[in-house]
């Protein structure tokens, strides 16, 4: 795949597979392309190349759903988080009311995310970590085969984080979900995900399996000479890009080796 | 649309008030009524899309609509209606500010800023090359006293537009003003939504003119919908608060125009506006 944008190249040549029902990381120090890369694979940019998603068990295209980062919106609009999940549910225009089914599957969605207590909240108060979660319960209301999450644990405190992480396991444990996330925070990506692509100067430089592909000189090769990855309470000089290590689960789960989105260069 | 109209206008008529006694009065009170809170419901997403600089623009390509309605009722001898072709300009305009600012990079206010100045001059130009005698002070300032039954026809039938466009497209509107990005991947035609509501503001911009004149027509959507801001928690709550400030300010301002014998547009966006500073103290004392 490749993209410009304003006549500049921001990717020259991505040939990346992501892992169906997996934790997907996509990561790259900060203006490598990986936002860019996001948005291409959901269509919301133009690209040459392809991006091929495999079929769902009815043969239709998988739905795909976006939390976009830097959620940027006019906190003074008057709008509850019932109101922007009811919106995107019900025909009903919401100044008659909401429905009753739309209102269901909304307090369904932000039961999943832990965050029914929100129901009623206005959107314009909202922390970080819990606009993050309203955001997943409304990518979540149309029962996505593919979520895409763009820096998600960005401005959220640690403990925050790992509850965001637990939730991403949920997602794909019991939703069976594929996930592909944006991060530049190492200590996430190889705690909790289960296949990563590296990018920088807009190509490919590794991906595959995550503690198979992060090694020490990978890292290097992504994120720059002084880099490296340290354990929570273990922190070593030196390391600049990697943060610390907030998911602290087991890495090691059954994960099916199936490609869904597939891109290629063009 | 015409019973309707007539069983409206004896409605009023039963309303035991001096200031509706004459008939002009009660063909205000009843256009008004219905087009200030049909202003005021489009007026939720000028507001909350920040489309109020859109909305003057397309109030003042009026200039260049009724201009060119007397240039071409001059070289056609047969009259040409102003209402008519302002509509028109006013719809051409909405539509080419929305397409250049969908295919340029340059900043909304920029491209709107350019059609502002050329409809202006636009109508400069064209009464001033054809030495227009007519005035233009009654779409300057509103002729609300000078209404027919025709204007009060177009009134019922574009609210009721308004409302239908409201039903189909409120939640739509909604999520397009909470972040275009979020609407897109949510499904949304947000093409479609981003035009069809530039030519219905277009639409009622250019209608509500009648009313409040060029200068104050934006006042019309603006000032309620900001008044409904400060005052509401929801999306539904925000809506019928901005239609009932607007019906308020209408009733209100009709009365004050008639009391004091001032111009009835400016008297209604006065009311408005002194509704929208209560609210101001209203919404600063709920958030504390």
């Amino acid at each position: 795949m490749r993209i410009a944008l304003g006549g500049r190249e921001i990717l020259s040549h991505v040939d990346a597979d992501f892992v169906q029902r997996g934790i997907n990381a996509l990561i790259g120090p900060n203006g490598a392309g990986k936002t860019t890369l996001l948005r291409a694979l959901l269509g919301l940019i133009p690209h040459r190349g392809t991006v091929e998603f495999r079929t769902r068990p009815d043969g239709r295209m998988p739905r795909l759903a976006y939390v976009p980062q830097r959620f940027d919106f006019d906190r003074g609009t008057p709008i509850t988080v019932r109101d922007l999940l009811c919106a995107d549910r019900q025909r009903r225009p919401l100044f008659l009311g909401h429905a009753r089914a739309a209102l269901r599957a909304a307090r369904d969605a932000l039961a999943l995310v832990g965050a029914e207590r929100l129901f009623q909240s206005s959107l314009g108060r909202l922390s970080g970590g819990e606009l993050q979660r309203v955001l997943v319960a409304l990518a979540m209301l149309g029962d996505p085969d593919v979520i895409f999450l763009d820096e998600p644990v960005a401005g959220v405190d640690i403990a925050g984080e790992a509850l965001f992480c637990d939730l991403l396991v949920k997602l794909r444990d019991q939703r069976g979900v594929t996930v592909i996330l944006v991060s530049h925070e190492l200590s996430i990506v190889t705690q909790h995900t289960d296949h990563v692509v590296c990018i920088n100067d807009g190509v490919v430089q590794c991906q595959g399996d995550t503690l198979a592909t992060l090694s020490a000189a990978n890292i290097r090769r992504v994120f720059g000479e002084h880099s490296a990855i340290y354990e929570h309470g273990a922190a070593q000089p030196g390391a600049h890009e990697a943060g610390a290590a907030a998911c602290a689960h087991d890495h090691h789960h059954p994960h099916h080796h199936a490609p869904p989105p597939h891109s290629d260069g063009g | 649309m015409h019973a309707l109209v007539d069983w409206l206008l004896a409605l009023v008529a039963l309303l035991p008030l001096d200031w509706l006694r004459d008939g002009f009065m009660r063909q205000a009170l009843v256009a008004s009524a219905i087009i200030a809170p049909a202003c005021a419901m489009a007026g939720v997403f000028v507001v909350n899309m920040r489309m109020a600089f859109f909305s003057d623009a397309i109030a003042h390509s009026a200039f260049a609509g009724v201009a060119l309605g007397f240039l071409l009722s001059a070289l056609n001898a047969a009259s040409v209606d102003p209402r008519t072709t302002m509509l028109l300009v006013g719809l051409l305009v909405a539509a080419v500010i929305t397409l250049v600012k969908r295919r340029s990079d340059l900043s909304t206010d920029t491209i709107i800023g350019v059609a502002f100045s050329a409809v202006i001059a636009a109508g400069i130009a064209i009464v001033t090359a054809t030495r227009s005698t007519r005035d233009f002070n009654r779409y300057l300032y509103g002729d609300l006293l000078l209404l027919d039954r025709d204007d009060l026809n177009a009134a019922l039938l574009l609210a009721a537009f308004v409302l239908a466009y409201m039903v189909i497209a409120f939640n739509r509107l909604l999520i397009l003003a909470v972040n275009p990005d979020l609407a897109r991947t949510r499904g949304l035609a947000t093409r479609a939504v981003d035009y069809s509501f530039s030519l219905l503001v277009a639409l009622l911009v250019t209608v509500a003119i009648r009313i409040t004149g060029i200068l104050l027509v934006t006042a019309l959507l603006v000032v309620p919908a900001a008044t409904a801001r400060n005052l509401a928690r929801s999306a539904g709550q925000m809506f019928w608060l901005a239609a009932a400030a607007g019906l308020l300010a209408a009733v209100g301002g009709l009365y004050l125009a008639y009391r004091y014998e001032a111009a009835a547009g400016a008297t209604i966006i006065l009311v408005a506006t002194g509704l929208f500073a209560l609210s101001l103290l209203v919404g600063a004392a709920k958030r504390r």
